[in-house]
């Protein structure tokens, strides 16, 4: 018995002493900012290198000016592991869980991948009250639950496009195949995610249906599938002339690869991870000449000499990491979040967060993406226009593999050309 | 179109037979249980990667190498873990099962998320058969599991290992009688298993990319497919590969690709709950059932 | 002059044996302590922990009743490899019946744990004749396929799942509910077990062919473990919906259906307290680990598989060794 007691007793004086650290010390320390996302995959990867950066470079122009102190910034990341499909969504919530109470951060930027995670998130932030400019998960959902209690969610915001800006930008690829070669076959394959078949929904309601596009097919995979080939057969049996895929999976890379390899006659114009960054030529062997991708934010991979400092941000990831962005969609507004908040802090000299989130909303900021405004659902506006609002960047490889970006216009330097091997139907 | 997707069809049933060939052999001709196969299969994917892109080895050395490690691997995995809890099949399985979750998590942790892990494939050629095109790869998964089968069927029914291979799991008291050394044959087993395993990595991962999750689909299809076809018949794994072969590319192809993976799982339980022993399967009726 | 180690129980078990015990207290704390311990221990320790602890402790009594359920089913001769399944039906019980018809947590639990329980057992009836492996493999199969089938026909919620359901009316109710929850099961889940039905389900394990020599129909009894185990894990499922307010296809994952196995592992199989002793370990240690991400789950596989090969006995059949026996060298007799 004395042994039991002993036991118990070593636990339950373990237990005591991680309260205590638990509890950790706050004084006049650095501003924390927390990183609760799945570190493992690419986009949390360098959207955590990201959040690094941009504090270096915050803390070497001298910090923060809260009220009449200057402070330093810090970064806790934890992973949340929520993007592997397999996870429990509880798992991921305790992971929001424990960094809000054990590092006490003033804010969260990035935040979880999947959508059912973030909706469900949202409720423990305005429990905790933490302010969030979320960069990754794309759900328009989560602006319909801001709206309908903005008091309870305000903390909560978003940078990064979500589907229905997503949809505008898809749809300006499609009308200019359409005018330009003819096209109006599309073949539809998105992943079987809330933001993929918002996407894909949104665009055959409002456009293809409407302009009298066919659409051959639509097929939503689940997270994980690795073989496409029924889908690109009957692609090749249905005439289809465009492709539109909608992944943000790695498998989708195989996608790229079977498309290639069962040479079917049609052009891959959407969003795959995969084709993202520049290491894509490499990877697939310098087979995507002609392959149409969409990065979610300009600076998120791809540049534009008409947008200045997407060019310094994409070359100074470069020298300080050693190799290129290869995330399509997310470094772009992490950066501008880091920026967004010390801004936002300066603004309202005070680390309350009720004074922060007010300052956030009110951001009218020009950097890598073009002009952050927030809306009311507490999303960043989306347009044609980098002096105007942030935008995305359509590009198109190259047979030499370049990327060319090639729409919005204000930022395009070329046109959208038809790939080798295929014929224009006018 | 049809001819295609049957086409298809074959080539997937093919995959799967490659894939299950090496479960077969430990668990079902062996008898013993080995349940970090789909773990084995990524590492083998992952060392042929990592001697390819880390240390620059040309490719077919490092998939060479990369096949011994793996059976390596599998031999001391038996030695040190699997001989303790020999005949106790639920420890065997929860033992194994441990190893390769942690193999598995490994590799996550350590990072080895996305499409720069993928290996290159032998010859990057298509040809037309029956008006689709099919890669080379392809054409050489079918060529090299043709082979495998007909190695492993002359191996095990008429070489004395494989035949003290299903000697050791009818009867191993009979066996020890015999002058088997049970536990050398045992880990020879899962040595070769593992082996196979990752013999069949170097020849499906250039299809696609490595992934991690892949590991426990592997496992999974493995699995299946050694059920359904009867745990220890080569015959029966070839019959019933084909079966969920078909299966999951008719369903992917006419009704949805949702319904894939349900297929495959709602096989496994109709046979599990009609003829546990699956289609040929010896049946061990007093053993399964009660 | 050879030696032998020789085990005999201590003097203070042989004397709290019978009627005798009542003599003295040091006899009666011998035999009520380790039974008074884990109820001391569970109702003070929410009032000493963070918030974030208390989390981590409801998570261990979530973890510890599915343990439970899966060794009260091993008891009886029925290795399960999915405890998921009884977990995900719980769950999406009481989601479903909170979100479509607004009913409170107070009923929605308990609801889905009888509701869960029936649908449980009665997907399981067809083969609960099948033996040994073949069983573990079908109950592994059927969460999976639920996981496909919840995502290809979009019910309740899809790949999304349900989310906004009413969570319990404080922290402290949660936390003292699912503690008493677990402490209830435990305890009386050891009283059926060691009453004359729990020896009929033993004797289903040991050997069911002479339990039907007997003239007792095993199907009746292994169906109602069947739905004993299955209705604590669905509670627990139904638990877990209320207190994150979310139910998706994630309440079918592998982690629900391992976890248990680990817990009864390293905690000991044969007797319910291993089960939740070692869930009390498993969960708080690998929450601790947290910090290193990924490699937590490979703690975790290699944790088990040290477990299995060098204590199979499990921690608490050791502890209850230790605490009822000692060893001593002794001359061998000639």
């Amino acid at each position: 018995m004395k042994k039991h007691l002993g036991a118990s007793g070593l636990l339950f004086s373990l237990l005591v002493l991680c309260t205590v650290f638990a509890g950790g010390v706050y004084g006049a320390g650095p501003i924390v900012i927390g990183v609760p996302t799945s570190t493992g995959f690419v986009e949390g990867k360098e959207g955590l290198a990201i959040v690094h950066m941009a504090v270096e470079e915050i803390n070497g122009k001298g910090g923060v000016q809260v009220g009449s102190e200057r402070r330093m910034l810090a970064v806790e990341s934890i992973d949340i592991r929520d993007a592997a499909p397999g996870v429990p969504v509880p798992e991921a919530l305790l992971g929001i869980e424990k960094i809000i109470l054990e590092k006490k951060p003033t804010a969260l930027v990035i935040g979880p991948f999947r959508s059912e995670a973030l909706l469900a998130g949202m409720d423990i932030i305005a429990k905790y009250k933490v302010p969030m400019i979320g960069t990754i998960a794309m759900t328009p959902a989560s602006e319909e639950k801001i709206k309908s209690d903005p008091d309870k969610y305000k903390y909560i915001f978003r940078t990064c496009l979500n589907a229905k800006y997503l949809v505008t930008y898809l749809v300006g690829v499609m009308a200019f195949v359409n005018k330009e070669f003819g096209f109006d076959k599309v073949y539809i394959m998105n992943q079987d995610v809330a933001w993929a078949r918002a996407t894909a929904d949104l665009i055959t309601k409002n456009y293809f249906n409407k302009t009298g596009w066919t659409v051959v097919g639509h097929e939503a995979y689940p997270t994980g599938t690795s073989d496409f080939s029924s889908a690109l057969m009957k692609i090749r049996s249905g005439g289809a002339q465009v492709i539109l895929p909608i992944f943000d999976m790695p498998q989708s890379g195989i996608l790229v690869k079977q498309w290639n390899s069962m040479r079917v006659p049609a052009m891959l114009a959407g969003f795959i991870s995969p084709l993202a960054g520049p290491g894509a030529w490499k990877t697939f062997d310098q087979k995507i000449g002609g392959a149409v991708n969409v990065n979610f934010e300009l600076g998120s991979a791809i540049a534009s000499q008409k947008v200045p400092k997407s060019v310094d941000f994409f070359a100074s990831y470069e020298k300080k990491f050693g190799k290129p962005m290869e995330a399509g969609h997310g470094p772009a507004p992490t950066y501008e979040s880091v920026y967004i908040l010390a801004e936002a802090i300066e603004r309202a000299g005070s680390l309350d967060p009720d004074a922060i989130a007010a300052e956030i909303k009110k951001t009218d900021r020009i950097g890598v993406m073009g002009r952050i405004r927030f809306d009311d659902g507490h999303q960043a506006v989306f347009g044609m226009d980098p002096n105007e609002a942030a935008v995305a960047c359509v590009f198109q490889w190259s047979e030499q593999g370049d990327r060319i970006n090639v729409f919005p216009q204000s930022i395009a330097d070329g046109k959208i050309t038809l790939p080798s091997g295929l014929k224009s139907a006018k | 179109m049809f001819a295609g997707t049957v086409l298809y069809a074959l080539i997937n049933s093919v995959i799967l037979l490659l894939m299950a060939i090496g479960f077969n052999l430990t668990f079902g001709i062996s008898g013993v249980s080995n349940f970090a196969y789909g773990a084995l299969y990524i590492m083998a994917a992952f060392a042929t990667w990592m001697l390819m892109n880390l240390v620059g080895l040309p490719y077919f050395l490092s998939a060479i190498l990369s096949i011994l490690f793996t059976a390596l691997v599998g031999a001391l995995m038996y030695r040190f873990i699997i001989m303790r809890v020999r005949g106790q099949v639920l420890s065997e399985v929860i033992a194994t099962f441990g190893i390769g979750l942690a193999i598995l998590e490994f590799f996550r942790y350590l990072g080895f998320v996305g499409i720069e892990y993928s290996l290159p494939v032998f010859l990057d050629h298509s040809f037309i058969i029956a008006g689709t095109y099919v890669d080379m790869q392809r054409i050489l998964i079918v060529v090299s599991s043709v082979v495998l089968i007909l190695l492993l069927w002359l191996f095990i029914h008429h070489t004395s290992i494989g035949l003290a291979f299903r000697g050791i799991a009818q009867d191993e008291r009979t066996a020890l009688t015999f002058g088997m050394d049970s536990d050398y044959i045992a880990m020879l087993s899962v040595s070769i298993g593992a082996g196979l395993a990752a013999i069949a990595a170097t020849v499906i991962v250039p299809l696609g990319t490595i992934s991690v999750g892949e590991g426990y689909e592997v496992l999974l299809n493995a699995l299946a497919v050694c059920i359904i076809g009867g745990l220890g018949s080569t015959g029966g794994v070839i019959v019933a590969s084909l079966f969920v072969g078909f299966a999951q590319r008719f369903t992917d192809t006419y009704i949805g690709s949702h319904w894939t993976m349900i297929v495959s799982l709602v096989a496994i339980l109709l046979v599990l709950v009609i003829k546990p022993s699956g289609l040929y399967g010896k049946q061990k009726e007093l053993e399964e059932r009660i | 002059m050879q030696k032998r180690k020789e085990r005999i129980d201590r003097g203070i078990k042989v004397r709290s044996e019978d009627i005798f015990a009542l003599c003295s207290w040091k006899e009666m704390l011998y035999l009520s302590g380790p039974r008074l311990l884990p109820l001391i221990a569970f109702a003070l320790l929410p009032l000493v922990l963070g918030t974030y602890w208390q989390r981590v402790l409801l998570s261990v009594a979530v973890f510890g009743l599915l343990a439970i359920s899966w060794d009260i089913l091993a008891q009886s001769g029925m290795v399960s490899l999915g405890q998921a399944l009884f977990f995900g039906t719980g769950a999406y019980c009481s989601g479903v019946l909170n979100h479509y018809w607004h009913l409170p947590p107070m009923v929605t639990i308990p609801a889905a744990a009888v509701v869960g329980g029936v649908i449980c057992t009665l997907l399981l009836l067809p083969v609960l004749r099948l033996r040994g492996i073949y069983f573990a493999m079908v109950t592994l199969i059927i969460p999976l396929m639920l996981v496909r089938i919840v995502e290809a026909t979009k019910v309740f919620g899809g790949t999304e799942g349900l989310s906004g359901l009413t969570p319990l009316p404080s922290h402290w109710i949660e936390l003292y509910v699912s503690l008493a929850a677990l402490l209830g099961a435990l305890f009386g889940f050891r009283r059926v077990m060691s009453s004359d039905y729990g020896l009929v389900l033993k004797g289903i394990n040991d050997n069911d062919r002479s339990v039907m020599n007997a003239g007792i129909n095993i199907y009746w009894f292994k169906a109602q473990a069947l739905f004993l185990s299955s209705a604590v894990g669905a509670f627990a499922g139904a638990l877990m919906t209320h207190v994150y307010m979310f139910v998706g296809m994630p309440v079918f994952a592998l982690d629900y259906s391992i976890l248990p196995i680990a817990a009864v592992v390293v905690g000991g199989h044969g007797s319910l307290a291993g089960a939740a002793l070692g869930a009390f370990i498993l969960v708080p240690l690998s929450e601790a680990l947290r910090a290193l991400g990924g490699l937590r789950i490979v703690f975790y596989g290699v944790f088990l598989v040290v477990f299995i090969v060098a204590l199979p006995e499990g921690i608490f059949h050791f502890v209850t060794r230790k605490y009822h026996q000692f060893e001593r060298w002794v001359e061998v007799e000639k």
